[in-house]
């Protein structure tokens, strides 16, 4: 897909911090829609297409929308950063999924503890579960990718 | 849906785009390379499958 961008007259038009920054944000917030602020469109519409449907698929089919716990705190620390990577999505699947957004495990002595647990195993049990978490982190650290691609864009490093 | 294999083609699919937009530019590489990335994930999985069917669990 070869796009043109409008007065680059073939060279890399200049980004400010500030549409940079914006970029960045925004491109966190709604996938793609950073690609749309510098300019490529249809990147950025493919993008968002490609992340989203994977995060669908991944809600459909039972992913892990994973919880912190200090026990294992490395793994399950990096499972969030790629659950984090796709944006505010993340926090209304966990709404629907949890009935709030909950990124830990709670307490075992808290009252909450074992409804949140429950929920957890129900998804991880689904003989779907696998392909459902690996198309939801994949959503996520695809977005965390792009953002990197906004910043080299921005950087000139790439068109 | 639960075909492995089809779920197999559409993450590879998923994946092979989305890198193939990343990192090129022109349209036939873009081509090119997102069907050789698929290639290599399906293939990959293909031939490790058949490796592996003398050792069931």
């Amino acid at each position: 897909m070869t796009e043109t961008h409008p007065g680059s007259g073939g060279a890399v038009a200049e980004v400010s911090p500030g549409r940079l920054a914006l970029a960045l944000v925004v491109g966190w917030l709604v996938p793609g829609a950073g690609h749309a602020v510098l300019g490529r469109f249809r990147r950025a519409a493919l993008f968002f297409v490609l992340i989203m449907g994977s995060f669908g698929l991944g809600l459909a089919h039972d992913g892990r929308l994973a919880l912190y716990s200090p026990r294992e705190g490395f793994l399950t620390g990096l499972q969030l950063v790629a659950n984090l990577g796709v944006g505010p999505a993340d926090v209304f699947a966990r709404m629907s999924v949890y009935g709030e957004a909950a990124y830990a495990v709670p307490d075992q002595s808290s009252s909450l503890y074992r409804a949140r647990i429950e929920k957890f195993r129900d998804r991880q049990r689904s003989a779907v579960s696998a392909y459902g978490t690996a198309y939801l982190w994949s959503a996520g650290l695809m977005n965390l990718l792009l953002l990197m691609d906004i910043w080299d864009i921005a950087k000139r490093r790439k068109d | 849906m639960r075909s492995h294999f089809a779920h197999l083609a559409i993450y590879s699919g998923i994946i092979s785009t989305f890198f193939s937009v990343l990192t090129r530019r022109d349209r036939r590489e873009q081509l090119r390379f997102g069907g050789l990335v698929w290639l290599a994930m399906a293939g990959g999985v293909l031939v490790l499958a058949y490796l592996m069917l003398p050792f069931p669990r």
